[in-house]
């Protein structure tokens, strides 16, 4: 999996890059735009990773380049800027998702992974995460065998952090997926949430699953990693 | 109309200085015409006495009273011309009087004799019965050897009188008739000319900061009304500079100020996470994170506020139930009531049609429950209400916590305004969620309003235009 990064910021391009090589993909950098244009012509890329503000060529006129060379490749659009008609300009060039900075890495990470179809989100009907096991048709929570009572919110947030064991959510993201973005201002509603599940999920057992990693976010450990 | 109006003043000035201008024309004319025809017809009156006395009476020696009799009526023919001639001795007996005239008019009988006067000649004015005036000249004439005469010639005044009434009552009724034209005439002027100023009133009205781009209408005449209807665009045109350059400034601010913490979240989350350093350093590396991802949060809100300040894109509007998104919202935030031991009563059972974006309106909610839920102590309790009310849709959060103390309570809606100074070093917001609400409220042509009293809670009350279809 190779991917391109267009990033005038080096600082910016460095985490990406060193988070990425971390998950074992191959990243070519650009710092501006048109050597950003000619890496993309040149070649295949798996996935691309566009910076709207670059200098020489800006984010979006390159990617109105790639979609008039009718290539298909994935491009994800990384913005300073959130203006709704800023979002809806690039969606329409040909986008196919936007992340504002900042962002945390997880974030960028998860919506790479969905971009480039490797399964993060795994569709079995059952999860399991060490001795826990989520039914995702009938929102049935075991643990160890026994039946835990979940509300509609407990379990999604719990059914959202089963999709990727061991991955750090930020707070950000799960406000996204679980509720929506109205509550953005309102991220302690995450950490009520979290610890009423711990208290139904964890508290009983002596193996804890439900782990905090401090100003990152939370995470459900599948008791590999300590 | 309105009395106050340009147009109104500039008519009323000029009609009442029209009328005051030819009132005292028409007054002057009359009045002179009256002395003029007066004095014309007194001359006319004194040279008929004199060519009596001079060519009459200064032979009566020869001729004797009766020829100068037969002749004075031979002469004037004073019962046909309708005039009155009288001659009499100073010792008062009559030579000669003219008859009754043939119209009736007046009867000579009735002259008195004028009163006798040492002037030569002198004239007067005689009012007879008839209602008729008499204007009589009169003159003394004396010569050596005879007894000498009084010559009375009169003529009635009222052909006179009867044109002056005539040009009394044209005058009476042109000058009103004048002036109300000349009136009309100006106001239409004055209307036609001021137009332009209710054009330039009513697009001025229409501009906004959302329409910035629009200009006023130029009328091409070169007058003053052009003169500031260019000078007002170009004051829009540089208030659209201005407007365009502060939100250039927060769109720059928005990239110099997330990259940078871009940078510091992508380092620090790599501490954070790196296992080969000690715990107690990824936990600093974890503290920072959160102070980071405040200072995010407060950043995401100024961007936010300053994109409703500069008016968001209506595309997201759309018609919805307000009692809805208040009863799913109140759910949604259930759990962090119920961590404090607070109960959400929420009274939203009708439907109640608002239009705007659903997303900022759950915004508005979620920032005033979670407000009440925060300042209400364990065990309190937080009511929701959504009604409709006189043409409006009305949403109430009612707490029942400390309650907002009065000198706080006009600036809560200001942004990074605390009423508690001392509990913001530690607490998680910034200031800027009822700010938010109250932009959000504005935006959508709404109102937001709060009653407060120390120990009784608050009460925070939202009223929004009502959606009809």
């Amino acid at each position: 999996m190779r991917i391109l990064l267009v990033e005038d910021e080096k600082k910016v391009a460095d985490i990406i890059v060193r988070g990425l090589k971390a998950e074992r993909f191959a990243v070519d950098v650009c710092h501006d735009g048109p050597s950003g244009w000619a890496a993309a012509a040149a070649y295949n890329y798996d996935l691309i990773i566009l910076d709207l503000m670059l200098p020489g060529l800006s984010g979006t006129e390159i990617l109105e380049k790639i979609r008039r060379k009718n290539q298909q490749v994935p491009v994800l659009i990384l913005t300073a800027r959130d203006g709704m008609a800023d979002k809806i300009k690039n969606f329409e060039t040909g986008a196919d998702d936007y992340l504002t900075k900042p962002f945390a890495f997880a974030e960028l990470l998860l919506r790479l992974k969905a971009l480039l179809r490797r399964g993060p989100v795994s569709r079995a009907s059952v999860l399991r995460v060490n001795d826990l096991e989520i039914d995702r048709l009938s929102q049935n929570v075991k643990r160890a065998g026994k039946r835990i009572e979940l509300t509609s919110k407990e379990y999604a947030l719990l059914e959202y952090l089963a999709t990727q064991p061991n991955r750090v959510f930020s707070r950000t993201m799960i406000i996204e997926h679980v509720w929506d973005q109205s509550f953005q201002g309102l991220t302690n509603i995450v950490d009520v949430y979290v610890r009423h599940l711990r208290e139904k999920v964890d508290d009983a057992f002596p193996v804890k699953l439900l782990r905090t990693v401090r100003g990152v976010g939370y995470s459900l450990n599948d008791g590999t990693q300590v | 109309m309105n009395m106050r109006s340009i147009s109104f003043r500039l008519v009323a000035w000029h009609a009442g200085l029209l009328t005051a201008i030819f009132m005292l024309l028409c007054a002057g004319l009359y009045l002179n015409l009256k002395h003029f025809l007066e004095n014309d017809l007194r001359q006319t009156q004194a040279r008929r006495t004199r060519q009596i006395a001079n060519t009459l009476l200064a032979h009566v020696k020869q001729t004797g009273e009766p020829y100068v009799a037969s002749q004075t009526k031979d002469w004037f023919d004073p019962e046909v011309n309708d005039r009155f001639i009288r001659i009499t001795r100073a010792d008062g007996t009559l030579v000669y009087v003219s008859g009754a005239p043939k119209d009736g008019s007046f009867d000579p009988a009735e002259v008195p004799i004028s009163r006798p006067s040492t002037a030569r000649e002198y004239s007067h004015k005689l009012k007879l019965s008839g209602g008729s005036t008499l204007l009589v000249a009169a003159l003394n004439f004396k010569s050596s050897g005879n007894p000498g005469y009084l010559v009375e010639f009169g003529a009635l005044l009222d052909p006179v009188e009867s044109m002056l009434d005539h040009l009394f009552l044209q005058l009476a009724l042109g000058l009103p008739l004048a002036v109300s034209i000349i009136t009309a005439g100006g106001y239409l002027l004055v209307c036609r000319a001021l137009t332009p100023v209710e054009q330039i009133t009513r697009a001025a009205e229409r501009i906004t900061q959302h329409n910035l781009s629009d200009r006023l209408p130029v009328s091409h005449t070169g007058d003053e009304l052009e003169r500031l209807s260019v000078s007002l665009n170009r004051m829009i045109t540089r208030l659209d500079g201005a407007f365009q350059n502060s939100q250039r400034f927060v769109a720059d601010a928005s990239h110099d100020l997330r990259t940078p913490l871009t940078i510091l979240r992508g380092e620090l989350e790599s501490f954070a996470a790196d296992a080969r350093l000690d715990s107690e350093l990824r936990d600093r590396a974890g503290s920072m994170l959160e102070e980071a991802a405040h200072l995010g949060k407060i950043v995401e809100q100024l961007f936010t506020l300053s994109r409703l300040d500069a008016g968001e894109a209506q595309t997201e509007w759309i018609s919805f139930d307000l009692s809805e998104l208040a009863r799913t919202t109140a759910e949604q935030m259930g759990l962090l009531a119920e961590d404090k031991g607070i109960a959400i009563v929420c009274d939203a059972g009708q439907p109640v049609p608002v239009k705007g974006s659903q997303v900022r309106l759950k915004q508005v909610v979620v920032n005033l429950l979670g407000n009440a839920i925060k300042y209400t102590p364990e065990n309190g309790a937080v009511q929701l209400r959504v009604l409709a009310d006189n043409g409006h849709a009305v949403l109430e959060v009612e707490d029942n916590g400390p309650g907002i103390p009065p000198a706080a309570l006009p600036h809560i809606f200001e942004r990074f305004y605390r009423v508690d100074k001392a509990r913001a070093a530690d607490s998680e917001s910034a200031g800027l969620g009822l700010a938010i609400v109250k932009s959000i409220c504005t935006a959508h042509g709404a109102e937001v309003t709060v009653q407060s009293s120390a120990g009784c809670g608050s009460c925070f009350r939202v009223k929004l235009p009502l959606f009809k279809d």
